[in-house]
């Protein structure tokens, strides 16, 4: 079934709707494509939505940092995320879920946190352990950015005062 | 004042990036992993006069180059698969430390002696007739004299543990201080990203260079891929590693093949198992891989008014395991973790506004863990490792059991009284839904709860299992010595050989029993 459901996303992946590349990569991708990076960067901004008090996911880069954590895993999970993002993104994925025809990065902001809330709350494990995916990788690149940590009360590492002068 | 070890303790350790061609070479022993497992055992193999190797798939890592207190730089580089492993459908989260040292790099320094009621039931009902504290307790003594391990001292239980500590005492629960394997801790709070001070006594510091001190040889960043057998399947003949680039862990194209007498797998729960798989060892009952435990972790957060700071000081020296013995139930006990926001973000459910809410208040967020004690139930199996195809990548599959979540569902009701014993605002679930607790009166609300995969968070920072000790081949994968039951000159030294889980932290479990069984290795005749 996962097979299956991560192929529509490969395969499968609806010409007649175009991913709106929103985010523009700072630095030359090592694993994800252009669209990949705009849809993972669409998500990440839901996952996070950040308020006033916390730098938005562009600004940390969260898809840059992304793509160069991926650069480090198999090549074959490289390839299941990608095809998660496509299935993800796939405007058929929001037929399926009754959100019409739209891609996740043309849809609203109201319209991605309802995909994300299905993917979820589906009883086809698959969509859960990819909403589990992308909501990992998301938070795990916003939150180990030092510039986030002010937000969350965490005033970061502390100093070792006696490091130069035990050595 | 000199607080640190030096920061190269290994002399002679060889780094993938130095390796630059194919290397053979022979020793007495090869050892496969550097943890607690194989540290001790290359240190004892090593002083008895052997001729040891040791290959690890994990690079050197030391307090100057690595340990910066960074989540973002410690789990890619200090965990397996870069941090992200997990059981195939994402429902268990895995902390598994990789790199010369093993788990003992970032694992949180707690330490226990394998509870008696743990070696009566693998004496009981595994034939592990020896299984004795009277046997180990001589190893337990030198280890804990070498880790320089002690009982924390009262004042040096931080916020976040007095939390555990005072609710339980309110509620007239029994708790324990922790003992700690460290020397002139300065209580950062970043164990699990590796010791910033070298305070922490790990394998690193301490049985690797006694090892290496004896002539032991250490090749870090070398993946062994299989294990070469005689062509009868009766014998190791070789280890077949290949070396990987430290910067990008990939491959380098070269190889190390160590020829040996003997053998010694000391990959972990996981990895021990799965380089069996791949090595086509005689496993005639289909035992490898099977009864792995976890230990698996399900918590509460509880919200204060005051700061709790979980990011600082000792992460763990408070326990409670009261809950360890339940009569036809699974037993759990209560730790405590150290949260930082990349962690503890992945912990937190949801995703938007209710994700960010509680990410904000994180420095007044108190955790309770609840781990609980698999395996000792009849029919309890715990999970499996297998391979997804041949040479390939892992499947790594838990599904929890309905006595699984039971215990979860109680721990979670006994760690939300204890926070709130203990002052908190409010206390919160981890389902996908949370339940949210202020008063006793909420806690039946758990009971409705999902628990399915994705729908409760799970972790596990204890692998034990996949290479079960055991009297009966039939059951087991080694035997009582943790020798091989097919390949004469193989044993297994890590804590893949448990046949259950432990009830407690495994370090200083695997360090004693292991100890004794290379103490018996030495004594056996080649």
């Amino acid at each position: 079934m996962g097979a299956a459901l991560l192929a529509i996303g490969g395969g499968a992946f609806l010409v007649l709707r175009r991913t709106v590349r929103a985010a523009k990569p700072r630095n030359p991708l090592l694993v994800l494509s252009l669209d990949e990076y705009a849809i993972f960067a669409a998500v990440a901004a839901r996952v996070v939505a950040v308020d006033g008090d916390s730098p938005s996911t562009d600004a940390v880069d969260v898809a840059g940092r992304a793509d160069a954590a991926m650069a480090l895993w198999p090549g074959s999970v490289q390839v299941e995320f990608r095809r998660l993002l496509r299935l993800f993104e796939n405007a058929l994925t929001g037929a399926v879920f009754r959100q019409g025809f739209a891609t996740f990065t043309a849809s609203t902001a109201r319209e991605q946190d309802a995909r994300l809330r299905l993917w979820s709350r589906s009883d086809v494990a698959v969509f859960r352990t990819g909403y589990q995916a992308m909501k990992r990788l998301a938070c795990a690149c916003y939150y180990a950015a030092p510039e986030t940590w002010p937000a969350t009360g965490y005033p970061g590492p502390p100093e070792l005062p006696f490091a130069t002068e035990a050595e | 004042m000199r607080l640190l070890s030096p920061d190269h303790p290994i002399p002679n350790v060889m780094r993938g990036h130095e390796i630059r061609s194919n290397l053979s070479l022979w020793a007495d022993v090869c050892v496969v992993g550097s943890g607690p497992g194989g540290a001790i055992a290359a240190a004892r193999l090593a002083a008895s006069g052997a001729r040891v190797i040791l290959l690890e798939e994990g690079g050197v890592f030391t307090r100057k180059a690595d340990f910066h207190m960074q989540e973002a730089e410690a789990y890619p580089k200090l965990y397996q698969d870069h941090g992200n492993r997990a059981t195939d459908d994402l429902g268990i989260t895995i902390l598994q430390g990789r790199g010369v040292g093993g788990g003992t790099l970032v694992n949180w320094t707690t330490c226990f002696r394998t509870p008696e009621a743990t070696l009566a039931l693998w004496r009981e009902r595994h034939g592990l007739v020896d299984f004795t504290a009277e046997r180990f307790s001589p190893h337990w003594i030198e280890v804990e004299s070498r880790l320089n391990i002690r009982e924390v001292d009262p004042s040096e239980v931080n916020d976040h543990n007095a939390v555990l500590l005072e609710g339980a005492k309110k509620l007239g629960i029994e708790t324990e201080l922790l003992k700690r394997n460290v020397t002139a801790c300065l209580h950062t709070g970043y164990c699990g990203m590796g010791c910033p001070t070298n305070a922490k006594r790990g394998m690193a510091l301490t049985y690797l260079p006694d090892a290496a001190s004896r002539g032991a040889r250490v090749y870090a960043d070398c993946r062994v891929v299989r294990l070469a057998l005689d062509a009868r399947k009766e014998r190791v003949t070789a280890a077949e590693a290949e070396v990987l680039d430290p910067a990008m862990d990939r491959p380098t194209g070269h190889r190390v093949t160590v020829s040996a007498e003997r053998f010694v797998v000391a990959g972990g729960a996981i990895n021990s198992p799965a380089l069996l798989l791949k090595s086509g060892v005689p496993d005639p009952h289909g035992r490898v891989g099977k009864r792995t435990f976890f230990h698996p972790v399900v918590a509460t957060v509880a919200v204060f008014d005051k700061r709790i700071d979980p990011f600082y000081g000792a992460p763990q020296s408070v326990a409670s395991h009261a809950f360890i013995e339940r009569p036809g139930k699974t037993g759990f006990f209560l730790e405590v973790p150290p949260l930082h926001p990349m962690l503890a973000s992945l912990a937190l459910p949801g995703f938007g506004e209710a994700h960010r809410g509680g990410m904000k208040q994180l420095s007044k967020t108190s955790a309770v863990i609840a781990l609980l004690r698999d395996g000792f139930l009849a029919g309890d199996e715990g999970g499996t490792v297998s391979l997804r195809e041949a040479g390939g990548r892992l499947s790594i599959r838990y599904p929890l059991a309905e006595s699984h979540r039971e215990a979860m569902r109680e721990a979670m009701k006994v760690s939300a009284r204890i926070q709130l014993a203990a002052g908190a605002r409010e206390v919160r679930t981890l389902h996908r839904d949370p339940v949210v607790i202020t008063s006793e009166r909420d806690l039946a609300a758990i009971d409705g709860r999902p628990m399915g995969p994705n729908e409760i968070a799970v972790f596990t920072a204890h692998q034990m299992g996949g290479c079960a000790a055991g009297a009966d081949p039939a059951a087991s994968v080694v035997d009582g010595n943790l020798r091989h039951h097919h390949l004469s000159n193989l044993w297994v030294f890590d804590g893949s050989v448990f046949p259950t889980s432990l009830g407690v932290n495994p370090q200083l479990s695997i360090l004693g029993i292991v100890s004794a069984a290379a103490e018996r290795m030495i004594a056996t005749k080649s």
